[in-house]
């Protein structure tokens, strides 16, 4: 900066000041758009899935669609800071995939899915999943108007992330443990982190997957065929 | 993170509440709940970067307040302070009712009177 910057709090006082106490909420545009898309896909069942790079999410969600596909109706949107490789991947296997590219961004904010929605068909579609951008902070404080939001914790990764990401864990409903198969070599307890996730949220599921060897799939596609239901069933009595 | 386009989202924001006295504002009060995972000295940094483009928002000092996490107990009826990011109350209730630590506003706005 060209003036040498003299810290404000020295500033002097000039005239007097008149001060209006308020509340301006940061996230309210998001919220309102979050609710517009609640509204507009009442009839589909929204599941927010989030975790780190690398978890395994774009793997795990072809797998549902190769398991899915004569029972329910899937649609992806895939939000990564760049590139349209895991879309791509998911139409390789037969998923209505879409790819939203951030533009750099750590998070994927509600208008983006609103405007993804207008280049998506979702006519007839049970279930959409929203695959987040990788990445266990930001996209907590994004409501993206989603039912449910999954958090995907690899065994790679470590059994310290629910107390290091709170928030995370907090709003989801359910922690998927990802890459089952490669816990017999890595330093990670299922049962630590179990706890560690209900100190945070009491109530969070918890459910152990292997999209490599197949464990675990069975139980996470019953999962979604159940919530899809309780969705339709609530859907049929309003 | 996203603090730049928070700090520039701020600006918008009071230029649309205050379209009179937008230009007299000298302070803005910032309370972001320890949930919302803001940092005040990048908030800070994201601010300076900001007055390099916008140099008439260099005469306004920006203060971030962070709000500790709050969650209620229904056993005991009242608010306790959530510690370490256990959500269990002293009395060994666990509670997911949050009362505050999720906010991410705008609290005060101080005008210079003309
Ligand atoms: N061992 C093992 N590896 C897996 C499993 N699932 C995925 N992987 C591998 O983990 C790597 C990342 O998988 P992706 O599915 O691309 O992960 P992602 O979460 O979509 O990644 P980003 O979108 O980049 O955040 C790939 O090399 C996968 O082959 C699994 O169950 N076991
Ligand atoms: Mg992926
Ligand atoms: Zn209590």
């Amino acid at each position: 900066m060209s003036t040498p910057s003299i810290p404000k709090s020295n500033r002097m006082p000039v005239g007097s000041v008149q001060c209006d106490n308020t509340t301006l909420n940061l996230l309210k545009a998001n919220d309102f758009v979050a609710k517009a898309i609640r509204e507009k896909l009442s009839d589909v069942l929204v599941i927010n899935v989030c975790s780190s790079p690398g978890s395994g999410k774009t793997t795990l969600m072809q797998e549902t669609g190769k398991r899915l596909s004569d029972k329910l109706n899937l649609a992806v949107l895939v939000g990564d800071p760049e590139t349209d490789r895991d879309a791509v991947r998911m139409k390789e296997v037969g998923i209505n995939a879409l790819q939203i590219v951030t533009g750099g961004m750590c998070h994927i904010e509600a208008q983006m899915i609103l405007q993804a929605l207008d280049h998506i068909d979702l006519a007839g579609v049970d279930l959409l999943f929203i695959e987040n951008v990788g990445n266990l902070v930001c996209p907590a404080a994004f409501d993206l108007g989603e039912d449910i939001r999954v958090t995907v914790l690899a065994a790679t990764e470590g059994d310290d992330k629910p107390k290091k990401y709170p928030r995370m864990f907090l709003t989801s409903e359910l922690m998927v443990i990802s890459k089952a198969d490669l816990l017999p070599y890595v330093p990670f307890s299922v049962e630590a982190v179990t706890q560690d996730a209900r100190e945070v949220n009491p109530t969070i599921e918890v459910m152990t997957i292997s999209s490599l060897k197949g464990e675990g799939l069975d139980e996470w596609c019953n999962w979604l065929l159940e919530k899809v239901a309780e969705k339709k069933a609530r859907l049929a009595t309003t | 993170m996203h603090e730049a386009s928070i700090v520039r989202n701020v600006f918008e924001m009071l230029q649309e509440a205050y379209p009179d006295k937008y230009k007299r504002i000298i302070k803005v009060q910032i309370e972001a709940g320890l949930l919302s995972n803001i940092q005040p000295i990048l908030i800070q940094n994201a601010f300076e970067a900001l007055i390099v483009e916008e140099p008439t928002l260099a005469s306004i000092e920006l203060e971030v307040l962070l709000l500790p996490i709050m969650a209620h107990c229904h056993t005991c009826d009242k608010d306790f302070e959530v510690k370490r990011h256990k959500f269990v109350c002293e009395c060994g209730t666990p509670s997911r009712n949050i009362v505050q630590g999720e906010e991410l506003q705008i609290s005060r706005v101080e005008f210079l009177e003309n």
